[in-house]
């Protein structure tokens, strides 16, 4: 060991949306922080949805609002929609709780919010570290982490404490043995999205939205994924739609199913692809969504670590949830690391706190709750197939003058459900899902 | 997933009116959206052991990378244009018989999302 060698108070691998936050609030409280990037710049590696929410951006920054957040429009119509292969059944909520200014939630890019929320981190005191990829760990022979080996020559950097959020391949994590398996197929969504230009005045009127200051958010079912285990979403920007699919990984492999391909139908399919028309491709791109929830979490802290954002799956898919899951749970590892550096402890009987905030919040709540969800999707495909198939077909018919006795339609409209699951089986499939929710 | 019982991988199948309605979308138009900077010195992708590819009869990894990496070569052999990857990280644990090597290009090489 060299007296010149590089040491900082703490370590944060990834400047993300979790990396960033963690290194916020320790630079803030004092701490000589190194924010470490593999991108050439923060979010250049990070590929979304998707929308950020402001409950969370508030509990790392109080004031964001007037820095200037990069956001693209506030999400003021949410829902679902439902696909069959020609038809498309709208479920939507506008006004109400979405009208709240500032808004729950905010659409928005990651190359730009990434970028601002990491500004955030270095005007706070954090030192960003970018093009530089963390490729091992210094430890004591007790284990403690005491550093970081990136790819740089001579490329070692010292600190008692490392958060590690370095995104959903999380080889580093594994690495330090917080989790004992590799990543499983079924337990990741292969998501591809095409951001895809429209002009405003063009996103408008197809999207019936009132101006800038409204924008649409959904999750997709049905034809989507062709019935299989996945969800498509349409979410609008300012200037632009970002328009992707998501199906869970083991199933691409094993139907040897092209992303692009499916991505492609989707935006051809007859109720879509007049919302794109005249669009110009902007960008298309892939990441992987840990869909595993509470089942595929590592252990979340050691001596000398802990572990935050999509390395810790830490994701609630069916609600979107995932972006401030990382922006908490990168607040709280920040405040552990603060909590230990004032008690000069740096082994678990400290870095398990940040287990114990988590506990506190919504975080490990949420997913323990839902932690039979991703389950549920593998074992109840009718809800990609079945119901969004029927749903469209039942308003279709309630509507349309067949002139027949209406006692016929109605027995038209249950068979449409009934032909393709009996009621007993649906009776369940709804239970299951319940449970699957509820965390029952 | 087959590599876990070391059983040969057997793909499902779509329904043929499910196969007919997919498009053949050309990947590499899309990929001219996206900004790279390649490391010329390392490729971060690689096969393992191509006799184990050779052995893999439906080599699924030629559909499943979102961005068509890799591709059957006139020999047989696969090959990884891995200039072209988006750093997803499926084929890492989506082959089936976990032969693909992979790590994270070197810092400030790879995809750089301009949008995201």
């Amino acid at each position: 060991m060299n007296n010149q060698r590089i040491e900082f108070d703490a370590i944060v691998v990834g400047a993300g949306l979790a990396g960033s936050s963690a290194a916020m609030v320790m630079a803030r409280d004092g701490l000589n922080v190194a924010l470490i990037e593999r991108g050439r710049k923060p979010g250049g590696k990070n590929y979304f949805g998707g929308a950020v929410y402001t409950h969370a951006i508030a509990e790392v920054l109080p004031d964001y609002q007037d820095r200037k957040p990069p956001f693209e429009r506030p999400v003021t119509e949410a829902g679902f929609w439902f696909l069959s292969e020609t038809g498309l059944t709208r479920m939507t909520v506008q006004g109400g709780e979405l009208n709240a200014e500032p808004a729950d939630a905010y659409i928005t890019l990651r190359a730009n919010f990434d970028a601002w929320w990491a500004e955030q981190a270095q005007e706070a005191g954090a030192f960003l570290i970018p093009k530089t990829a963390v490729t091992d760990f210094i430890r004591k022979e007790s284990g403690e982490v005491i550093g970081v080996v990136t790819d740089r020559p001579q490329g070692e950097i010292y600190a008692p404490i490392v958060i590690i959020c370095e995104g959903v391949n999380n080889l580093l994590t594994q690495k330090l043995g917080l989790i004992n398996r590799d990543l499983e197929p079924a337990e990741m969504a292969l998501a591809v999205k095409q951001v895809i230009s429209l002009k405003p005045e063009v996103i408008r009127a197809r999207f019936g939205l009132s101006g800038e200051d409204q924008g649409l958010a959904v999750s997709v079912l049905g034809d989507v994924s062709l019935g299989l285990p996945g969800m498509g979403f349409v979410y609008t920007n300012k200037a632009s739609v970002s328009v992707g699919v998501g199906v869970m990984l083991d199933v691409l492999v094993e139907y040897r199913l092209r992303p692009a391909d499916i991505l492609q139908r989707y935006l051809q399919h007859p109720a879509i692809a007049p919302l794109v028309e005249g669009g110009q491709l902007l960008e298309y791109g892939a990441h992987l969504i840990p869909e595993g929830g509470y089942k595929a979490m590592p252990k979340l802290y050691t001596d000398g670590a802990m572990v935050a954002g999509d390395a810790a799956a830490m994701v609630n898919a069916l609600h979107w949830e995932g972006t401030n899951m990382a922006i908490i749970a990168g607040k709280l590892a920040g405040e552990t690391a603060i909590e230990a550096h004032s008690r000069g402890d740096f082994s678990q009987r400290v870095t398990s706190r940040y287990e114990d905030r988590l506990k506190e919040g919504f975080i490990l709540k949420d997913l323990k709750q839902y932690r039979g969800f991703s389950k549920f999707l593998e074992t109840h495909p009718q809800f990609m197939d079945v119901y969004p198939n029927f749903v469209n077909d039942a308003i279709g018919q309630f509507f349309t003058a067949y002139g027949k006795p209406k006692q016929e339609l109605f027995k038209g409209m249950l068979s449409g459900l009934t032909n393709r699951r009996s009621l007993i089986k649906a009776a369940g499939d709804i239970l299951s899902m319940a449970r699957a929710v509820m965390g029952w | 997933m087959a590599m876990k019982t070391g059983d040969a991988f057997v793909p499902k199948q779509l329904s043929e009116h499910l196969k007919e309605s997919l498009p053949d979308v050309y990947v590499d138009d899309l990929l001219i959206t996206l900004k790279y900077f390649i490391d010329e010195e390392e490729p971060h992708l690689w096969i393992e052991e191509h006799e184990v590819c050779m052995r893999c009869e439906h080599k699924p990894c030629l559909n499943f990378c979102p961005v068509g990496v890799y591709t059957l070569g006139s020999d047989g052999k696969i090959q990884v244009a891995y200039q072209s990857c988006v750093e997803c990280g499926s084929c890492r644990i989506g082959c089936p018989y976990t032969n693909i090597g992979w790590v994270l290009p070197r810092g400030g090489f790879g995809v750089a999302y301009k949008f995201g």
